[in-house]
């Protein structure tokens, strides 16, 4: 069976399907990892890592995610509340990236507007080399469609429709043939676990299987990039777990991965964390833990235990 | 597209109960505005149904026996010539009361054209050879039912006595006693009995037109009588009868009947669209969270519109497929049977009149649907479910309540209805139209009631009418006055007198004595009490351009007579142009002779027991007639406010229900905030509850009241357009009001007690309150 969460076909058994212990922080890179389904934009990659004052991703990786100056400010009520306060970020091509913050420091806002869901009120987004701050609620939803998968604290699954049809629907709705749409669907559900659930209403599973299944859903069009929004924030430590291993297997199968988190052990499973204060960020910091730099013996001792 | 397509399926899967709502509601406004259309049609004009259900002919030529039919069959747009029957004049005598016939002759199975419709009893047969069949209105303008002997005299005199075993419609002729002579069809044995000789019977010859208005435009009756060499005193043919002839005949010019049906499709209309923008926008509320993450999972707002459209267009196609499939069954020829001696009352809809109301109502669905969709389509992605927290605070009246031990459920209640003040509006409204469409066809109903239980008060306190026919007027008294039955008589005498310039005519009628006058209830004035004062029906009034004050000088009998107008009634019949005076305001020179009696019976005696004793004891010399009640015509009127009555009432429970749902679902979230803070369970059920009813309460009191204000102006205003005048309404009685306002309440309490306590139980309430969106 092809593994559902590789971006590119490899043969059967490949050991690197589970290799989450890989030396390198951005292991799914490099020449043994391509990643034919991220095609970057014909201008090719958008202004270098350089050009990022705080030098986000590593020298000479493609910048997927570049954003600057980025503020969001609410008006809704009678004093306007600046929740991003000007922030640069950028996420290279098969990053996980960690956003970490106090509640009230505009992370969610921050991956909100960075997916589209709001709209910046000043700043430039670029993704996959194309400006897209300025789209329309429909060019954003139509590219939501191919590149952003989004997981939420509270799972969000539609409530009138089967686990299948939460799954099957962002692929039906990219443009899949409803065959298509139902062999990726059989495909994630039984990397996840979940075959089995496939016929059941949201409401019936609990709140781990609820977050797998979005996470499925997220994945289902292989997007370019995914936004997870504390998706463990609502779940037991077990189903945590479960989640974070799964979200580490995509990761280390290539996806580009930009989380948000109030939980320093969830963050510290990135490969970078953003610490974000105020609507500003604080620190930005590469997660390289001297254990990792052992051998791979090391490694998956560490990791089995 | 599929994305779309599998969304929509699964979400009317999940709102199975909701989408079959809307459906009912959709259909039962089709089905209403159908049948309402059919009833007025058929009301207004029953022709065209009798045409069709008795293949009728376009035109029956009589003529003289023994013409050849061949010049008939040669003529240019002549399709089809029905094989002639023979006919003959003949007179129904009922003792004093005589009344002409044509029996025309028929075998024992019904003709292809022009085939009578049987309505009761069967048709002729062998099996009896003296067994009739008499057309219904002749049947019950006669009194003649099936099982009846009748005795027929020829015009030599010959008395033929015969069996009634069936009544029929028939399209070939009007109505009686608009038009005479009445028609009974008999075997041709029976036929030549009454009329032996074949010279004075005449052929009858119906014509089915190529072109079937021609028919009306002369152009073919000439053709007729050129065919038979010119209209000369010679010529065979004796008489033509267009179908436009009897078209007009039958049409009838009951703008009050009219005006009532077309009220209710005014309310269908109005309250159609109502329910469904509410149920609609109501789904959409309840959708906002899924809407949004569909938003998030890449929907465009267009699609999101789209989509909602389409899928509340499709339920309005399916439940305007219901409603004309109902309408139709439910006026088919094997439900609806019209009972002896009532015209058909529903006219076939042409397809174009069908066209035009699917077609409406599913336009009206998509305009109802458009503003909610178009809301969902700029829904943010992130705003999902949460509602704006109720802004303001608690008011003084609020705080004093709670001072004061006010149960909090109460007070909180009520403060969290009506703090979101545009969803409570929709709300009132949503509730309050239909309540008062409602309270108008109970008023209606009521006014209807008034005429049968009262009917004095429309001037038909008499309840029979006796002709002296063959007695002498102090015989006729005498009779009368013995009869335990009868509480009082009045002389009367009636006539058509021409309107000054000759153009046109009303009843002059004299009723009692200006010192024992006939018990007329006067809406305006008071009644006549002396010699020279009359009272007036508003049409008469009309016609004339007087009021009630103003001195008329008429012409009545001949005679100049001068009037003074001290009262208006109300007058349910000649279109209220009638004028009515004491026999003693006649010059003793005119009709100083009572030309009939008008009998008041005793409470509780039965019009036709009255009239069988009075026939019996004079040996049927007297003519007693039954006073029709114009409330036996509008029954077709009841029928439509039951109907009219049933859909506003599931249009209310639709909007209630989506009201409650939706107040719930805004409130739900306040409930946990409520529970935490120390109320009970049942505290919090009450507040849920008192939130949600209250709006639809003010909606139910607002409505009947509104309803109760407006009814007596609307249906006066009719009776005011169709010449009865201002003053037939009867208003609704208090327990009515009563009743109606309490069964609201109590479906509104009812249903938000349900839902609240479900609501409660299904989840913790603290749980319930979190916002399960990224927030």
């Amino acid at each position: 069976m092809r593994g559902v969460f590789s971006r590119e076909d490899r043969p059967p058994g490949s050991p690197r399907r589970f290799s989450r212990g890989d030396p390198s922080p951005r292991a799914p890179h490099g020449e043994d990892c391509p990643s034919p389904h991220i095609p970057l934009a014909p201008g090719g990659p958008p202004a270098g890592p350089a050009a990022d004052p705080r030098g986000g991703s590593a020298p000479g990786a493609p910048a997927l995610l570049r954003a600057r100056g980025l503020v969001k400010v609410y008006r809704s009520g009678a004093v306007p509340v600046e929740a991003v306060r000007g922030v640069d970020i950028e996420v290279g091509v098969g990053e996980f990236v960690a956003i970490m913050g106090p509640s009230g420091s505009g992370k969610s806002t921050l991956l909100h507007v960075l997916g589209g869901l709001e709209r910046a009120t000043r700043g430039e987004i670029w993704l996959r080399g194309q400006r897209v701050d300025g789209l329309s609620a429909a060019a954003w939803a139509v590219l939501r469609r191919r590149h952003v998968g989004f997981v939420f604290q509270f799972f969000n699954l539609l409530s009138t429709m089967t686990v299948a049809d939460n799954v099957e629907l962002p692929a039906l709705l990219a443009g899949a043939s409803p065959r298509q749409a139902r062999r990726r669907r059989a495909e994630l559900l039984a990397e996840l676990g979940m075959s089995a659930k496939a016929d059941m209403a949201p409401s019936r599973l609990s709140g781990g299987e609820q977050q797998r299944v979005a996470l499925a859903r997220a994945l289902a069009n292989e997007p370019s990039l995914l936004l997870a929004d504390e998706p463990t924030g609502n779940l037991d430590s077990a189903s945590a777990r479960d989640v974070l291993r799964l979200l580490r297997r995509a990761h280390a199968a290539g996806q580009t991965i930009l989380m948000v988190t109030h939980d320093a052990k969830v963050a510290g499973l990135a490969d970078r964390v953003i610490s974000l204060f105020d609507g500003m960020i604080a620190d930005d910091a590469r997660v390289v833990p001297a254990s990792r730099k052992a051998t791979p013996v090391r490694d998956i001792l560490e990791l089995r235990g | 597209m599929r994305g779309t397509v599998r969304w929509t399926r699964a979400d009317l899967r999940a709102h199975r109960g909701q989408s079959a709502l809307t459906v009912a509601v959709v259909a039962g406004v089709v089905a209403a505005l159908v049948l309402a259309t059919m009833l007025l049609e058929g009301a207004l004009n029953p022709w065209q149904e009798l045409f069709a259900r008795t293949r009728g002919a376009d035109m029956l030529v009589y003529l003289a026996d023994g013409t050849p039919v061949r010049e008939l069959r040669a003529l240019p747009g002549v399709r089809a010539v029905a094989a002639p029957y023979d006919a003959a004049p003949a007179t129904l005598v009922q003792g004093a009361q005589k009344s002409q016939v044509e029996l025309r002759g028929m075998g024992p199975s019904p003709p292809a054209m022009s085939a009578p419709l049987l309505v009761a009893g069967s048709w002729l047969r062998a099996s009896s050879p003296d067994g009739v069949v008499v057309e219904a209105s002749f049947a019950a303008a006669t009194h003649v039912g099936v099982g009846d002997r009748i005795v027929l005299d020829g015009v030599d005199g010959t008395t033929v006595a015969m069996r009634v075993i069936g009544i029929a419609d028939t399209a070939d002729q009007g109505f009686y006693p608009q038009w005479t002579p009445g028609l009974i069809w008999a075997g041709r044995t029976l036929l030549s009995r009454v009329e032996p000789a074949p010279s004075e019977t005449t052929e009858v010859v119906g014509l089915r037109l190529a072109d079937p208005s021609a028919a009306g435009t002369g152009q073919v009756s000439q053709e007729v009588f050129d065919a038979y060499n010119g209209a000369s005193e010679s010529s065979p043919v004796e008489r033509i009868i267009t179908r436009q002839q009897v078209m007009e005949s039958m049409a009838s010019d009951d703008r009050l009947l009219g005006l009532l049906l077309a009220l209710f499709g005014i309310i269908a209309l109005v309250a159609a669209p109502c329910a469904i923008a509410n149920v609609t926008s109501g789904r959409v509320l309840m959708q906002r969270q899924d809407i949004a993450m569909l938003k998030a999972l890449g929907f465009t707002p267009g699609q999101v519109v789209r989509m909602l459209i389409a899928e509340q267009t499709a339920l309005g196609v399916a439940g305007t497929g219901l409603g004309l499939a109902t309408a139709r069954i439910a006026t088919s020829p094997e439900f609806v049977r019209p009972a002896a001696g009532i015209p058909v009352t529903l006219a076939p809809l042409p397809g174009s009149w069908t066209a035009l109301i699917a077609a409406g109502t599913v336009l009206t669905v998509v305009i109802a649907t458009a503003i909610p969709a178009w809301r969902a389509g700029r829904m943010s992605p992130v705003a999902a479910v949460q509602p704006s927290p109720p802004g303001g605070h608690l008011s003084p009246v609020a705080r004093l309540s709670l001072l004061v031990r006010l149960p909090a459920a109460l007070v909180l209640g009520v403060r969290d209805a009506l703090t979101r003040r545009l969803p409570a509006a929709l709300t009132v409204a949503g509730v309050a139209i239909p309540m008062a469409m409602i309270t108008i066809a109970l008023a209606c109903w009521a006014t209807i009631g008034a005429f049968t239980s009262d009917p004095g008060r429309i001037g038909l306190a008499g309840a029979l009418t006796v002709y002296p026919g063959g007695l002498s007027a102090a015989q006729t008294t005498a009779l009368i006055a013995r009869d335990g039955e009868v509480g009082a008589y009045y002389p009367g005498a009636q006539f058509d007198t021409l309107l000054p310039g000759d153009n046109g005519t009303f009843v002059a009628r004299a009723m009692g004595t200006s010192r024992s006058p006939y018990p007329f209830q006067p809406v305006q004035g008071r009644m006549f009490g002396a010699q020279d004062e009359a009272v007036a029906g508003q049409g008469f009034l009309d016609l004339m351009h007087v009021r009630v004050g103003s001195w008329i000088d008429p012409t009545i009998d001949g005679v100049p007579v001068i009037l003074h107008i001290v009262g208006r009634t109300i007058e349910p019949d000649d279109n209220g142009d009638v004028l009515d005076f004491g026999m003693d305001a006649l010059p003793a020179a005119g009709a100083s002779a009572p030309m009939f009696y008008s009998l008041v019976l005793r409470p509780g005696v039965s019009a036709a027991a009255a009239r069988a004793w009075l026939l019996r004891a004079s040996g049927g010399r007297l003519d007693v007639r039954v006073v029709p009640n114009p409330a036996a015509r509008l029954g077709v009127v009841r029928v439509v406010i039951v109907v009219a009555v049933v859909i506003l009432a599931m249009i209310a429970m639709a909007n209630l229900l989506t009201a409650t749902h939706v107040g719930l679902r805004d409130h739900i979230h306040e409930a946990g905030i409520l529970k935490a803070m120390g109320l009970t369970p049942r505290q919090v059920t009450a507040t849920l509850v008192v939130s949600t009813t209250i709006v639809t309460a003010i909606g139910v009191v607002a409505g009947v009241a509104a309803g109760c204000a407006v009814a007596p102006r609307l249906i006066n205003a009719q009776g005011r357009g169709s010449g009865m005048g201002w003053g037939i309404a009867a208003g609704l009685s208090p327990p009515a009001i009563a009743g109606l306002v309490g069964a609201a309440l109590a479906v509104a309490v009812a249903a938000a007690l349900f839902l609240a306590r479900r609501a409660t139980r299904a989840r913790d309430p603290l749980l319930a309150a979190r916002v399960p969106v990224p927030a």
